[in-house]
């Protein structure tokens, strides 16, 4: 009985010290965000891994999404006749949620797992500490810069994935009948507003943090061991999928307030 | 490959990156602005409307067919009466006249609203700036629903009255009755219709006796050479 006890103690402790933990690391980043020591050099690179290696594979989704949902969408339209707001119908879908969410989503896989399981491997080699001794603030060059560059560059690989996932629609329009490109953009873009735009770009940034800052933290603090690294890795990826559809649930109550 | 022209490579490839971003991102708030008139010269215009119909700020305005600009403000007046200001595209001005007359109407059945300008006469020249033009009430759907109501009780009404004549036609009353119904009478117009064919039978053989006859030959080959 009292083995039961010691056990659920030493959880809940361990739960509040993690929690605690979670706070300073927040605290840490928040602070060193602004910070003028940031190292500007090492968050271009990050840019560049994150943002400009995920374009294929982004695109990629979002042109399958775009050609899909247009294909599954067109039967339910055509039985009430409405087959020319296909094309409103569809942006406004990928604009407003698919974009945003899929894009988020692929990130936390692909780039959450690599800043999990690339940090946790650091800490696990003790190349960290090696930093610190060697006199590098390992903070600002392994977790600042990787969640300004998530931050950054999600918003502008949602751009790309939902001029592609149009593009994909465009497609699926003309599978079955004939949209020249002028009337799909033109009907297109007639049903989506700057808040639409703006909203979810917005909602982007917040994505790309919440994936920086729970991959960056999974992996800072990753136990030791290589188990500790492929948990670290798994962490980042299902905490920051579960945390994009939590701050999507947000972000639209936010903007119903304004439309 | 040195280290420093790695460096420059993908420094080139992310300004890329982020630069044709940027530019697919300018490129649509640009057209979105402009499907929105956000940056072409607007004028603005009202009408004054007894019902609205559930027309919004933001629907669209179309003259001949066009879009040609937005509702802006939608306003009561009175109880009566509700001000719809819009703003329209400066570039139609010219071919808007005063007496030009606004009514809502629909995109498609189940489509947004949307105000609709007829062309007037034109003999009141362009319209100007804060002009109000005058307004066709449009046909709600409650009121078709009225007009509907009201020709299905007339509908009820005309086969009442029919029920009532075929039942009085079964029952053999009024004279479309007794001619569909009485056997005496339909027994009598067959005895006629047998005597009517046996006299015209026996007139028909007068006839051919007359056309032999001595004082009435002269008179049917008269009428023979004339043909």
């Amino acid at each position: 009985m009292k083995s039961i006890v010691d056990t659920f103690f030493n959880f809940l402790l361990n739960q509040l010290y993690r929690i605690g933990q979670f706070g300073l690391f927040l605290q840490h980043s928040f602070s060193s965000l602004f910070s003028t020591q940031s190292e500007w050099k090492e968050t271009a690179k990050q840019c560049y891994l994150i943002g400009y290696k995920t374009l294929p594979l982004v695109g990629i989704t979002g042109f399958i999404m775009g050609l899909v949902l247009t294909i599954q969408t067109r039967p339910t339209l055509s039985d009430f006749g409405a087959e020319s707001w296909l094309p409103a119908m569809v942006s406004v879908s990928i604009v407003r949620e698919i974009g945003p969410v899929i894009t988020a989503l692929i990130c936390a896989g692909k780039v959450g797992s690599g800043i999990g399981a690339e940090l946790g491997s650091m800490n696990v080699t003790e190349q960290i500490d090696a930093m610190e001794v060697s006199g590098t603030n390992p903070f600002n060059y392994l977790v600042v810069t990787r969640i300004l560059a998530c931050a950054f560059m999600l918003p502008l690989l949602t751009i790309y994935n939902d001029i592609i996932s149009m593009l994909g629609s465009f497609m699926g329009v003309n599978i079955m009948g004939e949209v020249s490109i002028r009337l799909f953009f033109a009907s297109a873009l007639s049903e989506i507003s700057f808040l639409d735009i703006f909203s979810s770009l917005i909602k982007t940034f917040f994505f790309g943090l919440a994936i920086g800052i729970i991959s960056t933290y999974q992996g800072y603090y990753a136990q030791k061991g290589t188990v500790g690294v492929g948990a670290a890795a798994n962490a980042s990826v299902v905490i920051s999928s579960l945390l994009i559809f939590i701050l999507d649930m947000v972000a639209v109550q936010i903007s119903s307030l304004f439309s | 490959m040195s280290n420093q022209s790695k460096e420059y490579g993908y420094s080139v490839k992310l300004g890329a990156f982020i630069l044709v971003g940027l530019a697919i991102l300018f490129a649509a708030i640009f057209f979105v602005g402009q499907a929105r008139q956000l940056f072409s010269k607007t004028f603005s215009i009202s009408a004054v409307f007894k019902d609205v119909n559930g027309l919004q700020a933001g629907n669209n305005v179309r003259f001949g067919g066009m879009h040609i600009g937005a509702i802006s403000s939608i306003e009561m007046l009175t109880d009566t009466s509700i001000l719809v200001s819009m703003d329209i595209e400066s570039s139609s001005q010219q071919f808007i006249s005063k007496d030009a007359k606004a009514t809502i109407g629909s995109d498609g059945l189940m489509g947004n609203k949307l105000l609709i300008i007829s062309p007037g006469k034109g003999t009141q020249g362009p319209i100007a700036d804060k002009d109000q033009i005058a307004s066709v009430q449009a046909i709600s759907m409650d009121d078709i629903m009225e007009k509907l109501y009201v020709t299905t009780e007339n509908a009820n009404l005309i086969t009442t009255d029919l029920a009532t004549i075929s039942g009085s036609i079964r029952s053999g009353n009024g004279t479309i009755g007794k001619l569909f119904m009485d056997k005496d009478f339909a027994e009598n117009l067959d005895k006629t219709l047998i005597n009517v064919k046996k006299g015209s039978k026996g007139f028909s053989e007068n006839m051919e006796a007359a056309k032999k006859s001595f004082f009435l030959k002269g008179a049917f080959k008269k009428d023979k050479d004339k043909k």
